[in-house]
């Protein structure tokens, strides 16, 4: 990491943990865990013990039982199997889906291409604060509604959805619920055995894991049936063939693990560090808007709005930050954030706007150097703007 | 921000940073003239104030502007460009010809618009000296 950059993106990614690294590196190579999990020989029988430790350490974080997790390449395929896997399997039950408009475009692009295949989607709008209130789910539901899928935690704005209530309400109507959880997954508490969640998306790399893991907790009690995307080998419980990434796998139960260690000591740090960035922005560009609901947000994403200055401009000032100015996965197209788009925020508004994300290696010294990069690159554009 | 900088040249990055000639000229300063183009709405609005001389030549020029950091560059090069020329020169130089050299990508085309829509309507509020 270049030390003369902040980095406040950890929602789009977070750097590997060491301590994940060190065990990594232990299944690569001829002295280490690197043959194949499927084998029946002594190493392939070491690898696939490695493998049943991290499927546990992953299940144990979310309190499911390690046969609910299916490893997967990342969340957004965890996604796509979750969606299209229930759409596929009971599509003679029903052909009528429920999402919102603010889900990651892998939930959102997956319901498109489900709509091209003849399902009918609902796209729920959310509140000004940018949640998805549950009787908005309940008043949607039809007879043929199949799935619901609302994420956790929005990735651009924060706000954490009552997936509690949410899920009590599915499971009343018979209906399958999927929860995208890549953002809240080691940085909020869940108990899916208290929840009425059927489907769980998870990712490797927001939990100081590395990229191209993931997983999908499939519920076992009450069971649910998925079409597979994947063919050949019938690995995962026949959900995701393909030969297991020790590596990866192992990467992603250790990071699992650490957030399981970490979690309570973590969220109140960050939280308090999200609270210090916001106050002292906010004091310094009175005219900044915070976007998404002011309290029930996850600890470490803070999204603002910057009235009267251009979103570019702002956020190529801002040279010694790496933040977002929307979802890492769109941010190529500049266009304004669809999120904020749809919480009300105008072009102008949504386009100018930085989503900070702090994390485990964030500290009070460069949430200050934020604040003064931020301030002073605003204060030079509003000086060079006409009256708008 | 590294990788996105790549998108721009070091001449457009900068003038970015660094523009020259920005703001307005003090108040009542005589022979100003001011056009402007674009809006907020649009992602760009450029003012220009230009002061001629009796001839009617560029004796100095300023600009304001909103927008991306190609519309900044642009504003900044052009005044450059403008200093000194006659109206008519003035009035002739191709904002998007310059864009062109810079090797803006096609999308930020529009932004040589309206700088060039902005400085001509801040010309033809001159009728002669």
């Amino acid at each position: 990491m270049n030390d003369k950059i902040i980095y406040l993106d950890y929602a789009a990614t977070t750097p590997v943990d060491p301590r994940v690294a060190e065990k990594m590196a232990g299944c690569l190579t001829c002295e280490g865990m690197f043959a194949n999990p499927a084998s029946a020989h002594a190493p392939g029988r070491a690898a696939r013990g490695m493998v049943e430790r991290a499927r546990a350490q992953v299940a144990k974080l979310v309190n499911a039982e390690p046969v609910e997790i299916i490893f997967t390449s990342g969340a957004t395929e965890s996604d796509n199997l979750a969606i299209k896997g229930v759409a596929h399997f009971y599509r003679d039950k029903g052909r009528h889906i429920i999402t919102s408009r603010i889900e990651h475009k892998a939930v959102l692009d997956t319901c498109k291409q489900l709509e091209h295949e003849g399902f009918e989607i609902t796209r729920l709008k959310p509140d000004q604060d940018g949640l998805i209130r549950p009787e908005m789910v309940r008043q949607s539901l039809r007879p043929d509604s199949v799935l619901v899928s609302i994420m956790h935690v929005n990735n651009e704005i924060g706000t954490v959805n009552d997936i509690a209530a949410i899920g009590s309400i599915t499971r009343e109507h018979g209906v399958f619920f999927h929860v995208d959880a890549a953002q809240s997954a080691g940085k909020i508490p869940i108990d899916l055995k208290a929840l009425d969640v059927d489907l769980m998306s998870f990712s490797g790399h927001k939990v100081y894991g590395p990229k191209g893991i993931g997983a999908l907790y499939v519920c076992r009690t009450p069971r649910v049936h998925l079409d597979p995307l994947i063919h050949g080998g019938g690995h995962e419980s026949g959900l995701r063939s393909g030969t297991l990434a020790t590596h990866q796998i192992v990467g992603m139960g250790e990071a699992y693990h650490l957030a399981c260690e970490h979690l309570t000591e973590e969220m109140p740090r960050i939280s308090a560090l999200r609270v210090q960035l916001w106050q002292a922005l906010h004091a310094a560009i009175p005219q900044a808007l915070l976007n998404g609901h002011p309290t029930q947000r996850v600890c470490g994403i803070l999204s603002v709005s910057f009235p009267g200055i251009e979103g570019e401009s702002l956020l190529f000032s801002c040279q010694g930050l790496a933040v977002s100015s929307g979802s890492a996965c769109t941010s190529a197209d500049r266009e304004p954030s669809f999120v904020l788009r749809a919480l009300g925020r105008d072009d102008q508004l949504a386009g100018a706007s930085i989503r900070f994300s702090l994390g485990r290696f964030t500290t009070a010294g460069e949430v200050d150097a934020a604040v003064r990069i931020v301030s002073e690159e605003y204060r030079r554009l509003r000086e060079l703007a006409p009256a708008l | 921000m590294t990788d996105e900088a790549a998108d721009y040249s070091a001449r457009v990055w900068d003038h970015f940073r660094a523009p020259r000639n920005a703001g307005v000229f003090p108040a009542g300063t005589a022979g100003v003239f001011t056009g402007r183009a674009g809006s907020a709405h649009h992602g760009r609005a450029v003012e220009w104030t230009l002061r001629l001389d009796g001839s009617g030549r560029v004796a100095e020029c300023r600009y304001r502007v909103y927008g991306c950091p190609a519309t900044i560059a642009l504003c900044s090069l052009t005044s450059e460009a403008v200093w000194d020329m006659s109206r008519g020169e003035a009035a002739a130089y191709s904002v998007v010809g310059l864009a062109e050299e810079l090797g803006l990508p096609a999308e930020k085309r529009a932004a040589a618009l309206v700088v060039e829509d902005a400085l001509r309507a801040a010309l033809t509020g001159y009728n002669g000296g």
